[in-house]
């Protein structure tokens, strides 16, 4: 394992000599700070610290991935072409060494640059608040919205039952005869389901409705200081005054006032917020209010006297404190740890086979198909599906391949939001990233490493 | 070195070598059924004009090119084996080092890929960049040297495992005539201490001066092998040498001569152009002009005699400084092509009263003296010998080369 260490020192060497890895790291230090002082986000200072989060993040992520695609794709290539590979593959060093060796090379300087990055991001952004003038209500708001780690719990349609209510009112519409002529059985089921959702989900003006959450494991109810966020989206089925929302909320259990006891074991709030509409808003309650078997409902009442419009709160969730700030930030760098690892590991195994140029150009093409991957994957899969069977044997797998570096897989969002960004999700996109789709890119080019001519036919 | 005395130190089955072209037929035969067998502890010179297949042999030896056909064993075993490739020290015909590496750097990296461990590596680094006379220029880029300089390092790094089969491949290009009269000292000084060297040159000079045995190939074909003396000996000719001699002496021999043969020449010797060149700088050395260059520095006698770090862990390079031991004025000397014997006689003297002591080291070095005693082709050991004594003479005016070696047993001791 000599050799491996030796030929990573080389690598680590190379990066840095080559200068690519100095102007990647002037580019960050330069850019990290200023962009915590020139970022202003909403205005607010959540906004600010959301901004620049999620931008420093973005930067960092990109800039590495960028650096990690270039270094992996040039080091093997380069020995290659320039054939020092000659004095290297002559000693006792196994092919598969030499790659692996390059591969530690890569991840140290990746490892390097990511704590250091990743320290001064996060020394940044906790000086933010301390430096801002913000009012104390916006601190307060900072502290309970982005440093922290919240877990979240979404209450989701029955989509089943609204289905078999369209059905049902299909066949009403048929037994009499009402069915609108000139549409296909399909667009009309489509239509009618999509009717039935939309019901579901909006509120007419003196209507209230109500969400129901189980399992709120918050860790301590009765800490004054623990709170539960209600978070939501307003959309209207016409444009309000001002794009304005008044809305009542009462959360906590409700269930106590259908008992009729007349007896309030867990105290009910009542939330009444004035709110624009098309943007995600949030509300803090003590989370006293979760009863004894971890059950909270939020319910939402479109008040006749003070709105015209049917209200359709979206995305309705509600948010509680898991675990701290820091653990979710270095969760989310190792995210960005897990994506460099399988971009260095492809870059080489290209390159074992693949020119420098075709090698960087097939790793970039996959780097940016794996950050636009829901949307490939969507548009590809909706192409597709017409096609059946010879879909799911071909490009489906070829789709699974592509790696998975945006949406839930983004740790920019994670952060902005103040979610939790789990353990087990962390090891299970490592897993699939790095020892399926990883391992599988790094064996195929062991494999065609070891049984290629290193040296040109020269005659 | 007594198990693999069965094998050869490089042996190819009918190597063959077919570069096809895109669609796979066959477009070039580079080599073809080649039985090259390389005995342990010669030096092979493997010629051939350009394109005849000498580096596809080497880099089939090496593994960098797979066979059409047959097979390469080196050490008795395959050269993928990491304890037969850690044997082996490979220059190829270019310096392909990392230019971002400094010498030092660079002769680290591989020290470290061969796992030297630390302090072993860094005493042969140090030594090696002294033999190849570099060593005021460790701190420099690679990608800072001339070509000269970096085939310097190329063979330091070649070396750094003490290898005990050496592959150069072209050795000596963009090397100055100091550097190549050094280069090929070392190789004799080398095969003296058991090692096998194949060199594959074209420089049929370089070859002629060091090679035990040649093989010249030609599309990719073997067409002669042999010794050199057995392929170059004209066996009807005679050729005397001798220190200035009289009119009437002369004329002596030269009656005796017309008596048995019509063809006499008398004339005085020149001097080969390299000879002279090598006077040339080493008195402007002495006299102290600067250089930017490579040194020619203290060469071989400075890497066995003046570092007792390596002479500790390496008996043979106490061996080899009797190399530095004065021999009889060469103007006395009497040299004909077929009896010259007493050098290596002499030479054995001072290896046997040196070897009493390494032998206590480590008793692997006793066949290494009765190498150098073997009656094999000496002519060329001596032709270098005269020049390394004018080198080493002009080079240390503080020392003789009398002292030297006494001066190194004391560092040695303590």
């Amino acid at each position: 394992m000599r050799s491996v260490w030796a030929v990573a020192r080389n690598t680590l060497a190379q990066a840095v000599r080559m200068k690519i890895a100095i102007v990647v790291f002037l580019l960050l230090i330069i850019l990290l700070p200023l962009m915590s002082v020139v970022m202003g986000g909403d205005g607010t200072l959540l906004g600010k610290l959301q901004t620049f989060s999620s931008y420093g993040l973005g930067l960092i992520g990109f800039l590495l991935s960028i650096l990690t695609i270039a270094i992996s794709c040039f080091t093997l290539s380069n020995d290659l072409k320039r054939k020092h590979i000659y004095l290297v593959l002559t000693k006792p060093v196994q092919r598969f060494q030499l790659i692996l060796g390059k591969l530690l090379g890569i991840f140290i300087l990746n490892v390097t640059l990511l704590a250091i990055f990743g320290s001064v991001l996060y020394g940044c952004i906790l000086f933010i608040p301390r430096l801002s003038d913000a009012p104390a209500d916006q601190k307060i708001q900072v502290k309970y919205e982005f440093f922290t780690s919240r877990i979240g719990i979404k209450s989701e349609l029955d989509i089943e039952a609204l289905n078999q209510k369209a059905i049902e009112q299909f066949n009403t519409l048929k037994k009499n005869n009402q069915l609108p002529e000139g549409m296909s059985v399909t667009r009309i089921l489509g239509e009618l389901r999509s009717q039935e959702i939309m019901k579901a989900k909006s509120v007419s003006p003196g209507r209230i409705k109500q969400w129901d959450f189980e399992n709120v494991n918050v860790k301590d109810p009765q800490d004054p200081n623990s709170a539960i966020f209600v978070r939501y989206k307003y959309e209207t089925s016409a444009p309000t005054p001002d794009d304005q929302v008044y809305g009542m909320w009462r959360v906590g259990d409700i269930r106590q006032y259908e008992a009729g006891t007349g007896l309030l074991t867990t105290p009910i709030y009542s939330v009444e917020r004035q709110e624009a509409t098309k943007t995600m808003h949030e509300f803090p309650i003590p989370a006293n209010a979760v009863s004894s078997d971890r059950y909270l409902a939020v319910a939402f009442f479109n008040n006749p006297a003070v709105n015209r419009t049917t209200i359709i709160p979206e995305n309705v969730e509600i948010l509680y404190k898991t675990g701290t700030f820091t653990g979710n930030y270095i969760r989310a760098t190792l995210t960005i740890l897990i994506q460099l690892i399988f971009l260095s590991v492809l870059g080489v195994a290209l390159s074992t086979w693949l020119s420098f140029p075709v090698a960087i150009l097939a790793c970039l093409l996959v780097f940016f198909a794996g950050l636009t991957n829901g949307f490939i994957t969507d548009s590809i899969s909706g192409l597709g599906s017409g096609i059946g069977i010879i879909y799911s044997l071909t490009i489906k797998p070829l789709l699974w391949l592509i790696p998975q570096f945006d949406g839930a897989y983004n740790p920019n969002g994670y952060i902005i939001d103040g979610r939790t960004l789990r353990w087990t999700f962390l090891l299970t996109t490592a897993g699939i990233t790095l020892f399926v789709k990883g391992l599988l890119a790094m064996l195929i080019g062991m494999f065609i490493f070891s049984r290629r001519e290193i040296a040109k036919a020269v005659v | 070195m007594a198990a693999s005395e069965n094998h050869y130190a490089i042996e190819t089955v009918s190597l063959t070598k077919i570069f096809p072209d895109w669609w796979g037929r066959a477009k070039v035969i580079a080599v073809e059924d080649l039985d090259l067998k390389i005995k342990h502890n010669e030096i092979y010179g493997f010629l051939g004009p350009n394109g005849s297949g000498k580096t596809t042999t080497l880099k089939m030896i090496l593994n960098l090119l797979h066979p059409s056909k047959g097979a390469t064993f080196v050490m008795g075993g395959i050269i993928s084996d990491p304890k037969i490739s850690a044997r082996v020290g490979y220059l190829p015909e270019e310096s392909y080092l990392y230019k971002y590496l400094t010498a030092r750097e660079t002769l680290d990296f591989y020290g470290r890929i061969f796992g030297l461990p630390g302090n072993i590596r860094r005493s042969r680094i140090e030594t090696l960049l002294e033999m190849v006379g570099l060593s005021g220029m460790g701190n420099r880029q690679i990608g800072t040297f001339s070509k000269g300089m970096a085939r310097r390092i190329g063979l330091a790094q070649a070396l750094i495992n003490d290898p005990d089969l050496l592959i150069l491949d072209e050795p000596t290009s963009g090397m100055d005539p100091m550097g190549t009269r050094q280069m090929k000292d070392l190789f004799v000084e080398l095969v003296k201490r058991g090692k096998t060297i194949l060199l594959c040159s074209h420089l049929l000079a370089d070859v002629e001066d060091v090679c035990d045995r040649i093989g010249i190939l030609y599309g990719g074909r073997m067409q002669v092998e042999g010794t050199v003396k057995e392929l170059l000996q004209q066996k009807n000719e005679t050729q005397i040498r001798t220190g200035k001699l009289s009119v009437q002496a002369l004329e002596k021999i030269k009656s005796i001569a017309t008596s048995e043969c019509d063809k006499v020449d008398v004339e005085s010797p020149m001097d080969k152009l390299e000879s002279f060149f090598v006077k040339i700088v080493a008195q402007a050395r002495q006299e102290k002009q600067r250089t930017s260059g490579a040194e020619t520095g203290t060469g071989i006698s400075g890497f066995l005699a003046e570092k007792p770090v390596v002479r500790r862990d390496n008996v043979l390079d106490q061996l080899v400084t009797a190399k530095v031991q004065p021999e009889p004025p060469k103007e006395s000397v009497v040299e004909t092509t077929q009896a010259e014997k007493s050098k290596p006689a002499a030479d054995d003297q001072l290896l046997r009263q040196l070897s009493q002591k390494s032998a206590e080291l480590s008793p692997i070095q006793t066949p290494a003296t009765d190498d150098v005693s073997e009656p094999g082709p000496k002519e060329k050991p001596d032709v270098k010998k005269n020049v390394l004594d004018e080198l080493i003479g002009k080079k240390d005016t503080g020392k003789t080369e009398v002292t030297r070696p006494d001066d190194m047993e004391d560092t040695a001791d303590a």
